[in-house]
């Protein structure tokens, strides 16, 4: 076959891989939901941990992990295998075996660190809890993950690597490094799950926040921005804002972020000069997220009337919106000041959740409701009204679960500086513990209606994959279109 | 018979690591090394039982099909 030949011959993409990963996320989002309403009626009601399974401390990983890497990281893989292969025109790198390889492996790996922290096992590293030989299992699968990405880039039959891929890559490649650093250690025996870190004392807390930070900085930053970048431009119908932008804000966002961890250890044993530096480079990430939030909002420009229509792109620009605001608040609460009144108590807690909520998970149900019926070739949703119904039933939730959380963290740090005029407390930690309850009680219908909202999509979903073939098969070799255009 | 070399490749490699799954299970210290290994080989024996079945699917498929 000639160049030219080649070059026209239409491209079958691996489609398979793409829905498996998103009925994965869908199953795994809600398990996460439901996991985190049960351990927020635990912090409300005590009685509620029923140990040793259902006790908080080993609820709560399965909480974050079943959120952040089951429900956000199969989203993160299906989504990039979608876009890969749609903006490089090019099928998966691998074969098809490779591609299974990494979803089942990946779901395994989800599977047994769940279990694991059932059963008591943990490092006690936040969201790093797997035991070192499920830390080699998922770096064995994420390298496959990184040659199949890379090989389809380097495949690619489109000039041009659009800015999703970047975005995309830098989250695959950062990952790697970070779990491979921050799980450096010895087991004490080759059968034995239990094993010792490399690094001791503040270095040890320094290496874990740095791993800590920047998985949020690329795993729920770097990697959803890819599907912002796609996404966004195709369900709106219009080219990126300026595409200038999303080179700019790509390389300041990666080139700060990697900087910004030890703001988790203010007012810690961690040198001063380090604090500063990670406040420092904190506040300067402010504009590149910024960044970001202003590419992703100004591509309605002129497709504004959609949002009225279409609630998964409504989904999407409210998702633009929380990262903005969480993204003006992290470094806001990295302020050596402000850290000293906010840390440790719930407000943090609000934080992570206007991010994880507000930005990941509306990123991905706007990714989701765009994704299924092209997927399975359904002219649309089953029902837009129950999207709707989704979209505010899980707004509100969120509202609710900030609110309550900010207000609670607030209320705690004052507590625990409030000192009489002798110098002591005045406020005794249970204390504070019982002045907390109604916030607990509040959060916990917060989560109740996101997940209420969650159950909704399923079941539109579900529904819609059930009903008949309403839409034309997509042509193969359609190109990226107009999410490749811009500035 | 026609073969796709990255089945191959993938389906021996997930099967040397269900033989280390077995081995680790063999010699566990704890029941989460002894879960760990058995999850291993059962996928391991999952997986590839998975490739075989595609395999004779897409051989039944072009058998299947009428030739042009």
């Amino acid at each position: 076959m000639s160049d030219a030949a080649m070059h026209d011959a239409p491209v079958v993409y691996n489609d398979a891989v793409v829905k498996k990963f998103v009925i994965a996320s869908m199953f795994w989002a809600i398990v996460a939901f439901l996991v985190g309403v049960y351990i927020a009626t635990e912090l409300a009601w005590p009685w509620f941990n029923i140990p040793p399974y259902l006790n908080f401390g080993r609820l709560r990983p399965v909480h974050t992990s079943a959120a952040i890497f089951a429900f956000g990281g199969s989203a993160l893989l299906g989504t990039s295998f979608h876009v890969v292969q749609r903006t490089c025109r090019a099928r998966l790198w691998g074969g098809d075996a490779l591609a299974n390889f990494v979803f089942w492996g990946y779901q395994l790996f989800i599977v047994l660190a769940a279990s694991s922290y059932l059963l008591g096992f943990s490092k006690s590293r936040e969201y790093a809890e797997p035991e070192w030989h499920l830390d080699l299992w998922l770096v064995l699968v994420w390298l496959c993950y990184l040659a199949i990405y890379m090989g389809t880039l380097m495949k690619r039959r489109e000039p041009h690597i659009y800015v999703a891929n970047w975005f995309y890559l830098s989250f695959i490649i950062t990952v790697a490094m970070l779990v491979v650093v921050n799980n450096l250690g010895v087991p004490i025996s080759p059968y034995s799950a239990k094993s010792y870190s490399l690094f001791s004392g503040v270095q040890d807390a320094l290496v874990q926040w740095w791993y800590g930070h920047n998985a949020v900085g690329f795993f729920l930053t770097a990697g959803f921005l890819g599907m912002m970048y796609y996404f966004i431009p195709k369900a709106a119908n219009r080219p990126v804002y300026s595409y200038r932008l999303s080179i700019v804000h790509f390389w300041a966002l990666i080139f700060i972020y990697i900087w910004a961890g030890p703001h988790h250890l203010l007012w810690t044993a961690l040198p001063d000069w380090t604090q500063t530096l990670g406040m420092a480079f904190s506040i300067m990430l402010w504009m590149p997220s910024w960044g970001g939030m202003i590419n992703g909002l100004m591509t309605l420009s002129g497709a504004w009337d959609k949002l009225r229509t279409d609630p998964g792109l409504r989904f999407s620009v409210t998702a633009v919106g929380f990262y903005g605001m969480s993204t003006f608040e992290g470094p806001a609460m990295s302020i050596r000041d402000v850290n000293a009144l906010v840390h440790y108590s719930d407000w943090v807690i609000g934080h992570v959740h206007s991010g994880a909520l507000g930005w990941v998970a509306f990123i991905t149900f706007g990714a989701i409701y765009y994704l299924v019926p092209n997927l399975w070739q359904r002219q649309g949703l089953y029902s837009v009204r129950l999207a709707a119904w989704h979209y505010w039933l899980a707004t509100l939730g969120i509202v609710f679960y900030i609110t309550s959380m900010w207000v609670a963290g607030m209320m705690e740090g004052l507590m625990w500086r409030a000192y009489d005029r002798f110098g002591f407390l005045r406020y005794s930690f249970v204390q504070v513990v019982m002045a907390e309850h109604p916030f607990m009680v509040i959060r916990l219908m917060g989560g109740l209606l996101f997940l209420s909202g969650a159950v909704l999509m399923v079941y539109n979903l579900i529904m819609t994959v059930r009903s008949p073939i309403t839409a034309a098969p997509q042509a193969a070799m359609l190109p990226a279109g107009l999410a490749v255009a811009g500035d | 018979m026609d073969f796709e070399t990255g089945d191959i490749v993938v389906g021996l490699m997930v099967a040397a690591l269900g033989l280390l799954g077995l081995f680790l299970a063999a010699g566990a210290w704890d029941e989460e090394m002894y879960i760990f290994g058995l999850a291993l080989a059962v996928f391991a024996v999952l997986f590839d039982f998975g490739l075989l079945r595609r395999h004779y699917d897409r051989a039944d498929a072009a058998r299947s099909r009428p030739h042009v």
